[in-house]
């Protein structure tokens, strides 16, 4: 045996691969064939599938009612991706400016919140904002800044809120990772042909930045267009998400083959979404 | 111009916290020339040069470029350009891009660019290479497109860090000589860092020696070598003796006892501050020792002469080192050109009389 496998070193590596590629197909692979093969499936009465082959899935995920969800979640996660960078990349730029030891120091200062469960975080997240138990109303109104309870929860607004607080350590530690890699002498190299700030931030330090923001924004917009957590609590059931119908169509209305197909829906607009990912990577790789 | 220097320093200080990088520097470097800040690092030669180019403020003192003080002004309102050490290239953008920056930034008009980078280019014998990465060229490509990229702005100074630091010794030779062509040519006032000596020698109009943040002697490369202001500045350039005696007479002619022997040496000239009785050190240049079979020197006024027996003989092709041990304290280094073949005129265990001419030892404090 051991003789075979010193005269074929590429059984040896299929070897090694071999609890891997087991996982992979059993955990990842199967599941996800599963979902795709109900998604043309017909519902059985309580949960589950009748084998009968139908399209019918796909065409209620267009019916507007859902479509329109589709569409807000997207909407969503598209802005909470565009404020986390807002917030994320001057964040990112502060700690890769910082000397190397105090770096080390805010970057595990960024990751403390999120050794919480989530979903407590979240639940905290209530109390601060319920509109008129809420930390945050109840002492405005107690200090007569305002008379009318704010609307910050059960809506969009709050469900921003939870996912930028969520996701944002995902924004900034690639964006962090890519300027900790750019050589600052560049900066200097700038200023002495006559650039500004601002000039060289747009010449010099963004463009090399870009593949972090990138990857940061992959790690945002996903998980963001896929989440129900934050919806669930701080929309107040009312401010829906994708994310929520799915979940519905499982627990709740015992519809598998719909929700699968919202499943496969979103995957594929997310495949899309990775792949023009890897897409701009290589090209910044060219470069 | 108002007083016809291209940079002045005026009692620069430059502190980082509790270190003194740079202390009260005085410096005036003359329009279009070649001049040198050379020192070991920490000496405040690199800290001096980012003053100038506005990298760093100075804690007191002004620096003047043409006349103008410059007070805080950032480093893109200087008329000044820098060759940085590592080139600091712009990784994402093309040689001609890198090139092109500095003059996008002032708003030159792009006709006017595309020909002063093509030109400059060709100065600098990239012509051709326009659209590669800077990746995609070796380190002295790079180094001319840093080079490329500073004067096509043309500065009335460019500032230059170390920039052959990173090349091979036999490349950095050849840039060196490239160097000094290019600036006859494109007359700018050269500012040069470096902490390497023949470099310094090499290129150089006036060379300013640093240590600990202040200057020890300023001069021609000549003056620096043949007529070192201190022991610091004769150990740092080229290679020195350093014998010990103690100041006997004050003179003229000042004498020296060297420790160890009996008769007295003629010296001719003596640091500032030296009195009589004082513990000193004589240094004297290798190559200006001359060396002779015992009591075979012949005698000349003004010539000193020692007796010792050779140590230790090293052959180095183009001259034969010989270690000379006039006593249990010091030994001196003779250095002997090669003129006929076969090296070897005195054996290791063979005992020598040196002499050298007086004007050639100069008298330190110990």
């Amino acid at each position: 045996m051991r003789e075979k496998l010193q005269r074929f070193p590429a059984l040896r590596a299929w070897l090694l691969l071999l609890p891997a590629t087991f996982w992979l197909i059993v955990f990842f692979m199967a599941p996800l064939v599963i979902v795709l093969v109900y998604s043309f499936l017909e519902r059985g009465t309580y949960g589950g599938v009748v084998w009968n082959f139908t399209f019918e899935n796909f065409q209620r995920v267009f019916d507007m009612l859902y479509f329109s969800t589709f569409l807000r979640s997207i909407y969503i996660a598209l802005l909470t991706t565009i404020i986390t960078l807002l917030i994320g990349y001057p964040l990112a730029y502060f700690i890769a400016t910082r000397p190397p030891e105090r770096r080390y120091t805010l970057v595990l200062a960024l990751m403390i919140p999120f050794w919480t469960n989530f979903l407590i975080r979240t639940y905290a997240w209530l109390t601060l904002l319920r509109t008129n138990t809420g930390l945050i109303n109840t002492m405005l109104m107690s200090w007569g800044i305002i008379h009318e309870p704010l609307p910050l929860f059960g809506n969009d607004f709050a469900i921003v809120l939870g996912l930028v607080y969520g996701w944002l350590p995902d924004m900034v530690l690639p964006i962090y990772a890519a300027l900790d890699r750019l050589d600052f002498g560049l900066t200097e190299a700038a200023g002495d042909l006559y650039a500004s700030g601002f000039p060289t931030f747009r010449r010099v330090i963004w463009p090399l930045s870009i593949p972090g923001v990138v990857a940061g924004a992959m790690l945002v917009f996903i998980p963001s267009l896929g989440a129900f957590v934050a919806p669930a609590i701080l929309g107040g059931g009312k401010s829906l998400m994708i994310g929520n119908i799915i979940s519905n169509q499982f627990l709740a209305a015992h519809d598998w083959p719909f929700g699968a197909a919202l499943s496969t829906l979103m995957m594929t607009f997310m495949l899309a979404g990775t792949l023009i990912y890897f897409r701009a990577a290589k090209r910044g790789d060219a470069q | 111009m108002i007083d016809g220097f291209a940079v002045e320093l005026r009692q620069v200080v430059k502190k980082f916290g509790q270190v003194t990088a740079v202390d009260k520097v005085d410096l005036q470097i003359r329009d279009g020339e070649f001049f040198s800040m050379l020192g070991p690092s920490g000496c405040g030669k690199t800290t001096s040069l980012r003053m100038i180019a506005g990298f760093e403020m100075p804690t007191s003192g002004q620096v003047f470029i043409g006349g103008e003080p410059q007070g805080y002004l950032p480093p893109y309102q200087r008329p000044v350009n820098t060759v940085f050490q590592h080139y600091a290239l712009f990784p994402h953008m093309s040689v001609y891009q890198n090139i092109a920056f500095g003059m996008e930034m002032q708003k030159v008009d792009k006709n006017e660019i595309q020909q002063r980078v093509g030109e400059t280019l060709e100065m600098v014998h990239l012509s051709g290479m326009d659209n590669r990465r800077p990746k995609q060229l070796s380190g002295g490509q790079q180094q001319r497109v840093a080079l490329a990229r500073a004067l096509v702005n043309r500065p009335k100074v460019l500032l230059l860090d170390e920039p052959l630091g990173a090349l091979d010794l036999k490349l950095r030779k050849a840039m060196q000589v490239e160097l000094k062509i290019l600036q006859d040519q494109v007359g700018i006032t050269f500012i040069y860092v470096t902490h390497d000596q023949e470099e310094a020698l090499a290129m150089s109009d006036r060379i300013a020696v640093m240590n600990q943040g202040k200057v020890h002697q300023l001069g021609t490369p000549e003056e620096i070598y043949e007529a070192p202001a201190n022991r610091f500045v004769a150990d740092f350039i080229g290679e020195s003796n350093f014998v010990p005696g103690v100041m006997q007479k004050m003179g003229p002619p000042a004498e020296i006892s060297v420790t160890g022997t009996e008769q007295p040496i003629a010296v001719e000239w003596l640091e500032d501050g030296i009195n009589a009785g004082d513990a000193v050190v004589v240094s004297v240049r290798p190559e200006k020792i001359r060396i002779h079979p015992m009591g075979q020197a012949p005698t000349y006024p003004a010539m000193c002469r020692l007796s010792g027996q050779v140590e230790k003989v090293i052959y180095l092709g183009t001259d034969t080192r010989y270690l000379v041990r006039l006593n249990e304290e010091s030994a001196v280094v003779v250095r002997l050109q090669n003129i006929i073949s076969g090296g070897g005129h005195f054996n290791e265990g063979e005992k020598v009389d040196i002499r050298w001419d007086s004007a050639h030892a100069r008298v330190f404090k110990e």
